[in-house]
């Protein structure tokens, strides 16, 4: 059950946000702007993130030192703070200056290479995921 | 041929030994499907609740079908592929498992579902005259939430 709703959050975040990653490096969605985009699908990014966030917890305190000293799990602890570092930077510096590239795709190279970082980042978690349940 | 002596049979090939004796690759296969199933989500969660009325009502129904759709047929198509490689590197955990055959039958439901209720969207003339039904929208999320959930049963029952 908890991991079945993991899963389902899992897929909420990365398919929302892929889109705007997407959107970035070029690939059309259903705005042509990125603020648009942005405020369209990230309250849902973010609601499946905690619902994740909240069943991943549960279901490391299950089996919290198997876990804690699982490397794949390391990594994907460590992939996830990334992520976040990387869409902090996002908003704190490209994301201030929208208005000026909001319609441009795809986006000025420094959004394209957020967007590719925040993809690649986010596949990775997911694989490093599948695969702390054959490690653990 | 019953199930279990399909099964014995496909666990007996080259194939099948290949998939189980690399470590790697059903957990490989598995992570490109959840990709695969993200993307379908992605898709279908946009395109629902734009249908709802829900995320960009301002924006043409048409053209959101047209951008998401061909997105959730080409996952929909790497999720029958690394479905396929996982059932015969493993066919007796999903051949012979009751709630294997319960997502079948649901996967086979949404998908048609999709085809007959989502595609006339990409036409604009014929999307503009009928308006989708909005508690068709909720069930079709509802019919991939349960897939999903299916998916992770396979492994308990």
């Amino acid at each position: 059950m908890l991991e079945s709703v993991h899963v389902l959050a899992i897929a909420l975040v990365v398919g929302t946000i892929a889109i705007v990653d997407l959107r970035l490096l070029g690939y059309p969605s259903h705005r042509r702007g990125v603020r648009q985009l942005v405020r369209d699908l990230v309250p849902y990014t973010w609601a499946a993130f905690a619902v994740a966030a909240v069943a991943g917890s549960l279901l490391f305190i299950s089996n919290a030192p198997k876990y804690a000293h699982d490397t794949q799990f390391q990594w994907k602890m460590a992939l996830i703070l990334a992520a976040a570092v990387n869409m902090g930077v996002f908003h704190l510096t490209l994301y201030r200056s929208i208005h000026e590239w909001d319609e441009r795709s795809p986006a000025p190279l420094a959004a394209r290479i957020a967007g590719a970082t925040s993809l690649s980042l986010w596949t990775a978690v997911v694989f490093l995921g599948r695969w702390v349940g054959f490690t653990l | 041929m019953d199930m279990h002596g399909l099964s014995e049979w496909i666990y007996a090939t080259a194939l099948s030994a290949a998939i189980r004796d690399n470590a790697w690759v059903v957990p490989a296969v598995q992570s490109i499907h959840i990709i695969a199933i993200a993307v379908v989500m992605g898709a279908a969660l946009v395109t629902e609740l734009r249908v709802l009325g829900i995320v960009a009502p301002d924006e043409n129904l048409t053209v959101v079908a047209q951008r998401y759709l061909p997105w959730m047929w080409r996952a929909l198509a790497v999720l029958l592929a690394t479905g396929l490689v996982m059932i015969i590197g493993e066919p007796d955990r999903t051949l012979s498992n009751v709630t294997f055959w319960i997502k079948m039958a649901l996967v086979s439901v949404a998908f048609l579902a999709s085809l007959a209720l989502r595609k006339p969207l990409l036409d604009s003339t014929r999307a503009a005259r009928e308006a989708p039904a909005k508690g068709l929208a909720w069930i079709l999320l509802a019919l991939w939430v349960a897939v999903i959930f299916c998916g992770r049963w396979i492994a308990y029952s």
